[in-house]
């Protein structure tokens, strides 16, 4: 039920006019592989929440991680949504794209979550 | 007048001290500059070191990671020294960043640098320990926390990577505007010592061109006002003069031999009361008096006489007067008249001895008074020696005055030939006094014998 409710919210900010700005569009495929040390990527139940966890503190931030999951690195995924400059972190100066993806590879396929844009890489074919 | 040399000095000095000053300030200046920069190059070395010692700790931070994911996955227990090996490195470039960013003040790198510290202790407290405890067991919750520690660990490393970079351009920066300041710096004390130099050149020329002008006028100045002295037949006259006061050799104190005829010789020597110039200017007054009034007049006393009384009227100082010796000298029979208004330095130097010539009469200048004469007859060999109260008064180190005494010590002592005599006087006073010199010298020598006398 939640996640159909989910599926709804993305489809409905897919049918929003799509940002120029906006690196990524809906169909592509990419992979999901992170800049961090950790190159595992979390996928968030959420935009709002992906933001807040760029934004908030480490124990903010841990509380938090109930609601994402974590992805293998080289993961798979297609994306069916894109809002630029959404997240704002305080020690990333430049703000960053959430992504909407539909997960298609590993444990979690199927899955519809958000991405930070920098996790995202499009899959040359 | 009296002040022209002190000014001169004075403005030498000046002018000297400021050029001096220039350059101490010119080269200062650069010595600083170079300080200055020297410590920008060592911090900006130092926050270089840093900004590697970062990307060190970062590199052996994924080297703990990995060693614990090889650990994870293998059971191999090689991973676990691997992630002591580099645990122990983290901490040891750590502590050295963190006192890198203390000695630069970079407080909020150094805030940073401490929450990272912080992350990466949690982290180990809270994902590696339970790791290495149980390996088998790869959860899933673990595995979120190391990507959350990972997250903030990156992103921490990145603002002090930021802030390091910062501080490197803004010490980059610091240098290139200490560079310029110091090349504008540089170039004003530097024009401002060529203006100065140009300034003391022109000073100097000017100086240079009033001594010289100077000079020129003392000469000129000297023939009216010094002391002179001519040969006479069968004669031999030496003298000498020591100013105490300049270099110009003229002062209160006058000797002049004079030819009042063929056989007839005016011998002088007085000492004014004061110096230098003034005194000077006064003596040439004396000095063509005396002779004019010798040419009308033979007896010493008689022109004493009439000196006194216009002396007094056309001066109209009571607080100048002169003690004066003078003498009429026959050159053919070498007979001496002479008067002495209160000159108590004229001898008489004979084969028996040296002999001082009596006082005829009281210093000039003071009151109406007649003189006497009195008349003395010189044999071969014997010597006028006439000089002032320079002689007898100089006093040594101790301020003991020679007294007369010991001016006749001196004549007694000195060369028998006049010109000999007379600079050694000077000398024995020159020395004896050093820097203390503080009365005028003259000294007059008349060597009587040449040739016999006739004998009236």
């Amino acid at each position: 039920m939640r996640s159909a409710a989910l599926a709804l919210v993305l489809l409905a900010a897919t049918l929003a006019p799509a940002s120029a700005d906006c690196r990524l569009h809906h169909g592509q495929h990419v992979v999901l592989y992170s800049t961090t040390d950790d190159p595992s990527v979390l996928i968030w139940d959420s935009r709002d929440r992906l933001r807040e966890y760029h934004a908030a503190s480490f124990d903010e931030a841990q509380a938090m991680l109930p609601h994402a999951l974590l992805v293998s690195p080289g993961t798979r995924a297609v994306v069916v949504s894109c809002v630029p400059n959404f997240v704002q972190s305080p020690i990333f100066r430049t703000p960053d794209d959430a992504i909407g993806v539909v997960v298609s590879t590993g444990p979690q396929h199927g899955l519809t979550r958000w991405v930070l844009g920098s996790d995202v890489r499009l899959l040359s074919r | 007048m009296k002040n022209a040399p002190l000014a001169r000095v004075t403005g030498t000095l000046l002018l000297t001290a400021f050029l001096v000053l220039t350059l101490v300030f010119a080269v200062q200046g650069s010595f600083e500059t170079r300080g200055q920069i020297a410590n920008t190059f060592a911090r900006q070395s130092q926050i270089q070191q840093a900004q590697i010692d970062l990307e060190e700790l970062l590199r052996l931070q994924i080297d703990e990671e990995n060693s614990l994911r090889g650990y994870s996955l293998t059971r191999d227990p090689f991973y676990v020294g691997q992630y002591h090996q580099a645990a122990s490195g983290y901490d040891s470039k750590e502590g050295a960043i963190r006192q890198t960013l203390r000695d630069q003040r970079l407080i909020a790198a150094e805030q940073l640098l401490g929450t990272y510290d912080h992350l990466q202790s949690e982290w180990r407290t809270e994902v590696a320990t339970p790791l290495l405890r149980r390996p088998g067991e790869r959860l899933d919750e673990l595995d979120k926390r190391n990507k959350l520690f990972s997250d903030y660990e990156t992103g921490t490393v990145a603002a002090i990577r930021q802030a390091l970079a910062n501080t490197d351009a803004a010490l980059v920066h610091s240098t290139q505007e200490q560079l310029d300041r110091s090349s504008w710096v540089r170039a004003f004390w530097v024009s401002v010592f060529g203006l100065l130099a140009i300034l003391f050149n022109t000073y100097r020329t000017r100086l240079n061109r009033e001594l010289e002008e100077e000079r020129t006028v003392t000469k000129i100045l000297q023939g009216a006002f010094r002391s002179e002295s001519v040969p006479l037949p069968h004669c031999e006259v030496g003298s000498a003069y020591l100013s105490a006061t300049s270099h110009m050799a003229v002062g209160g104190d006058i000797f002049d031999v004079y030819r009042l005829s063929e056989n007839r010789a005016l011998v002088l020597i007085a000492d004014i009361s004061g110096k230098g110039v003034d005194a000077a200017v006064l003596t040439a007054f004396i000095k063509f008096m005396i002779r004019a009034i010798a040419l009308r007049k033979s007896d010493p006393a008689a022109i004493l006489a009439e000196f006194n009384a216009a002396f007094s009227k056309a001066v109209g100082n009571p607080y100048l007067f002169v003690s004066m010796f003078v003498g009429v000298l026959d050159t053919g029979t070498f007979h001496l008249e002479y008067g002495s208004a209160g000159h108590d330095c004229a001898y008489v130097r004979t084969g028996a001895g040296v002999a001082p010539l009596a006082i005829t009469g009281p210093v000039l200048g003071v009151m109406e008074e007649p003189y006497g004469s009195q008349s003395i007859d010189l044999r071969s060999g014997d010597t006028l020696v006439l000089t002032t109260d320079g002689l007898t008064e100089v006093r040594d180190r101790s301020g003991a005055q020679l007294t007369e005494r010991g001016a006749i010590e001196l004549i007694e002592r000195a060369s028998p030939h006049a010109q000999e005599m007379a600079d050694e006087l000077v000398a024995q006073v020159r020395a004896r006094a050093g820097s203390r010199l503080r009365d005028d010298l003259a000294v007059l020598a008349i060597r009587v014998g040449n040739s016999e006398p006739r004998h009236a």
